[in-house]
């Protein structure tokens, strides 16, 4: 085993991971300031790759996809939030949120079947991101690098938002303490709109970066929320650099284990995060509540 | 008192259905039951612990694969295979349990998901004894020494899991009005002041996730011996959502409401998947309206004012937890 071998095996684990960051973060987002578990952000994150691929068939241009397709689904986001979710918020009963995202996950995968059909959807990779680099004397898919990078400027760019603009600090400060923050007299309601927009506009963004590599295809959205669920708990609900560090965690179970282990990759997630919350029921870097 | 005159008039129309309805009904029926029987075991869960398992289809299953195994290897009696398919479980459930009670609310959810997934990939990591993605099929219903073979027909399979659901309710029942019931609806309502009151709810908890596994075994059984197969999908987290969809629906917290549930929606299913593809769309929608509209479910709205109960005195003074 050379260690290009190796390289290329850690390389190929954190472009998955890239892929999983834009769905986990998303989610740790929405609840770390709403304390809503999106059951519905695998079905957002396939959303995101249809539309992707249509706004691909019709412009051809990715570059448009990779824009478009976001505000898109995040409009789409902001409208849910604002005509069902928004009525929840008074409930006692924090799984009504989790039964109504279920609910709108079943709806949104039945609808995309009757808009998009059922066969699978390949948009390819676009030709300037086509073509492979030789690491080491290893190649490795140019597309891949390209993923990885992405998924790095994306937790910067929502780091940097976070700590340093006034709109990050808002939602920091309504994730610590939302009946202080609209005390001093910031419209709560307004952040929580936006941030469930932002986070369902990340899911979908990440959809239009999966679907080359896996092809569009129903059901893609239930084998992704799982795996952002697993990150978003193990890494701590509601923490940012939980979720990263969740997503480059599971990216590396899921590549080496389906390279070293097949049947037990999936197992071996799930244990992972067993272990994880045994030893720390709040995540790794999360509060325990 | 009408309300027992009720209860046996439903069992006795129960009881004469197989001579009125054809043998092809008979069987969407007797898979109505189960699953109504499957719905009623969570709603022990979500109904009085307020514990949205989000992988219920773990106890369907393992009752299923535990039962077909028992059956196909050892060649028990049927009765026997089930009740040892639903000990089984009920074992496994206990560790289970453990580990997912250490959280509440979403965690928990997503919990005992994991495990439910992690059971479904476990199948095709022992394929030598599951079958892998095949199942197991042609699973026998042994008479056993006392030749009972009247399980064997269809009316006679009817009568024998319109039993264990008569069974498994009036057990349920008593349990939720029992004492024991009376620290779930405590932790239901308001766990702080439960465990301030000097309860271990946690062990409560881990009780009745284990209950609920075992009558979900129950059903998962029944299933398997019916359909004389038991396969991966009985394990799948699609399982898992159409049960609670169907809880949720029939009216959490009435145990009866989601046997209805359960039952009506299995026909429905049936009657519609035939005519119209657009059933998962109704499914969900109709669920989502539940949500928003009547949280209380079909049944809670039906006995919500002849039941005093269901307004429970200070249920609306709590503050909420969507805001912390």
């Amino acid at each position: 085993m050379s260690l290009g071998f190796i390289l290329a095996q850690c390389l190929g684990a954190l472009s998955q991971a890239a892929v999983l960051f834009f769905i986990a973060c998303g989610l740790t987002l929405i609840f770390g300031i709403m304390r809503i578990i999106n059951f519905a952000h695998g079905a957002i994150f396939m959303l995101g790759a249809y539309v992707g691929f249509t706004i691909v068939a019709v412009t051809g241009s990715f570059l448009l996809s990779l824009v478009l397709a976001p505000i898109v689904v995040g409009g789409l986001g902001m409208a849910f939030e604002r005509v069902f979710l928004r009525h929840l918020y008074g409930r006692r009963d924090g799984g009504a949120y989790l039964l109504l995202t279920f609910g709108l996950a079943v709806v949104l995968s039945e609808l995309i079947r009757m808009i998009w059909g059922a066969q699978p959807r390949a948009s390819g990779i676009p030709d300037f991101l086509r073509g492979i680099v030789v690491i080491l004397e290893q190649p490795f898919p140019l597309y891949r690098l390209f993923l990885i990078a992405a998924g790095l400027a994306a937790a910067l760019a929502i780091w940097q938002f976070l700590e340093r603009t006034r709109a990050g600090l808002l939602i920091r400060a309504v994730s610590q303490n939302a009946e202080m923050v609209h005390a001093l007299g910031t419209d709560v309601a307004l952040v929580r709109t936006a941030v469930f927009g932002l986070g369902c506009a990340m899911a979908a963004l990440g959809g239009v970066l999966a679907a080359p590599l896996v092809t569009a295809f129903l059901g893609m959205g239930t084998t992704v929320v799982i795996d952002a669920f697993v990150i978003v708990i193990m890494g701590g609900m509601g923490s940012f650099l939980g979720s990263l560090i969740g997503s480059v965690l599971v990216g590396f179970v899921q590549v080496l284990g389906a390279y070293y282990f097949q049947d037990l990759a999936l197992a071996f997630m799930y244990f992972l995060m067993l272990i994880v919350l045994v030893i720390r029921p709040g995540g790794l870097l999360g509060r325990e509540d | 008192m009408s309300r027992n005159v009720s209860f046996a008039l439903t069992v006795g129309i129960c009881m004469l259905l197989p001579f009125m309805v054809p043998q092809y009904s008979l069987t969407v029926l007797i898979e109505a039951l189960i699953f109504g029987l499957f719905a009623m075991s969570l709603d022990l869960l979500v109904g009085y612990c307020r514990l949205y398992s989000f992988g219920h289809a773990a106890a369907y299953g393992l009752g299923a694969y535990s039962a077909a195994l028992i059956l196909t290897r050892l060649l028990l009696p049927l009765p026997i295979g089930i009740v040892l398919a639903v000990l089984v479980t009920t074992l496994v459930a206990v560790p289970v349990a453990w580990i997912c009670t250490r959280s509440t609310g979403v965690s928990f959810a997503m919990l005992t998901l994991a495990f439910a997934q992690l059971g479904y990939a476990m199948l095709f990591r022992f394929r030598d004894i599951t079958g892998g993605s095949d199942g197991i099929v042609g699973i026998p219903r042994p008479p056993g020494p006392l030749g009972m073979t009247w399980f064997q027909g269809k009316t006679g399979y009817y009568y024998l899991v319109l039993g264990c659901l008569i069974g498994s309710y009036l057990l349920c029942r008593a349990i939720v009005r029992s004492p024991f019931g009376a620290v779930l609806a405590g932790i239901r309502e308001n766990e702080a002041k439960t465990i301030a009151l000097g309860y271990n709810t946690r062990a409560y908890k881990i009780a009745t996730v284990v209950l609920a596994h075992g009558f979900g075994a129950l059903a998962g059984a029944l299933y398997a011996a019916f359909a004389g197969f038991a396969s991966p999908e009985l394990f799948f987290w699609l399982v898992s959502g159409r049960v609670l969809i169907m809880v949720v629906v029939g009216g959490a917290g009435t145990l009866i409401g989601p046997v209805l549930g359960g039952v009506f929606f299995v026909f429905l299913e049936h009657e519609l998947s035939e005519i119209t593809d657009l059933w998962p769309l109704i499914f969900g929608s109709v669920f989502m309206t539940f949500v928003m509209f009547a949280p209380q479910g079909i049944w809670g709205i039906l006995t919500r004012r002849s039941s005093p109960r269901a307004e429970l005195p200070g249920a609306g003074n709590e503050t909420s937890d969507a805001a912390a």
